[in-house]
């Protein structure tokens, strides 16, 4: 679990009164101007974000320090980063997909099952893609309580009860 | 254009013979099947398919919601990752 993640990007100017392309990678695109103060990967800080309309794939948005089109386009292809506690406490079982990636996987056992590589949905419920130990084949274990008992984001770790046949070995 | 109403919903044998199988067993288990073109049928409701997408098969817990459609409309053949961001996943 960082301490900042990746909510957006900038992706360069919009009109020529320095307005800005925003792309959200949220789940809800607005919320990320819910998530400052934004910072870059080399340390500049925006503490306000508006958000004016929407733009072909992307927001449109005024944010503070940026004033002209040139200011702008020079930081095309920025990620925008945010604090990792500025994101809302949770229900129990659900988690973000931030505190999920990485953690280690273990079967009822103790033994390593591999890490969690992303999460996915495709309609048929959350299902974590796990990549076993010295495997290059990644495996799609469903996020059901059946099958993912424990959760222990402070531990940072999982255990899991896969059905039959769903890690090879 | 629509299928017929009289020859009710398409599903590979196999699909069926399996689905059945494992329900019997009462075992917990992934039922692998290849047959992306069958119909989700009210008696798959609580079953796990891994169900092929052509490089993987992808787990599927059948729910109620999901009767009618076919199972190739859960198991994408393509994935995009994207960022992780604020998304949020949901243990059920």
């Amino acid at each position: 679990m960082g301490d900042s993640i990746i909510v957006g990007r900038l992706a360069g100017a919009f009109g020529v009164r320095g307005e800005v392309r925003l792309k959200s990678f949220c789940a809800e695109p607005e919320a990320i101007a819910d998530y400052v103060p934004l910072t870059t990967a080399e340390g500049r800080e925006f503490r306000q974000v508006v958000i004016t309309g929407q733009t072909s794939g992307a927001l449109t948005a005024r944010i503070d320090g940026i004033t002209s089109k040139e200011e702008a386009d020079a930081l095309k292809n920025t990620d925008l980063l945010a604090p990792r506690d500025r994101l809302p406490a949770l229900p129990d079982d659900e988690f973000y997909h931030a505190d999920l990636i990485g953690l280690p996987v273990f079967d009822t056992g103790g033994a390593a099952l591999g890490r969690v590589k992303s999460v996915l949905n495709h309609g048929a419920g959350d299902l974590l893609e796990v990549l076993p130990p010295r495997a290059s084949a990644t495996v799609l274990l469903p996020f059901t309580r059946e099958a993912v008992p424990t959760v222990d984001i402070a531990a940072g770790r999982i255990v899991a009860d896969p059905p039959e046949g769903l890690f090879p070995g | 254009m629509a299928r017929s109403v009289w020859k009710g919903p398409f599903v590979d044998a196999y699909v069926l013979k399996k689905a059945e199988a494992s329900r019997e067993s009462g075992r917990n288990e992934v039922i692998k099947i290849w047959s992306r073109r069958s119909t989700i049928l009210p008696q798959f409701v609580g079953l796990t398919f891994g169900v092929y997408n052509g490089h993987k098969h992808v787990p599927v817990n059948v729910s109620e919601d999901m009767i009618g459609q076919k199972f190739g409309e859960y198991a994408p053949t393509r994935t995009y990752y994207g960022h992780a961001a604020d998304k949020k996943a949901k243990r059920k």
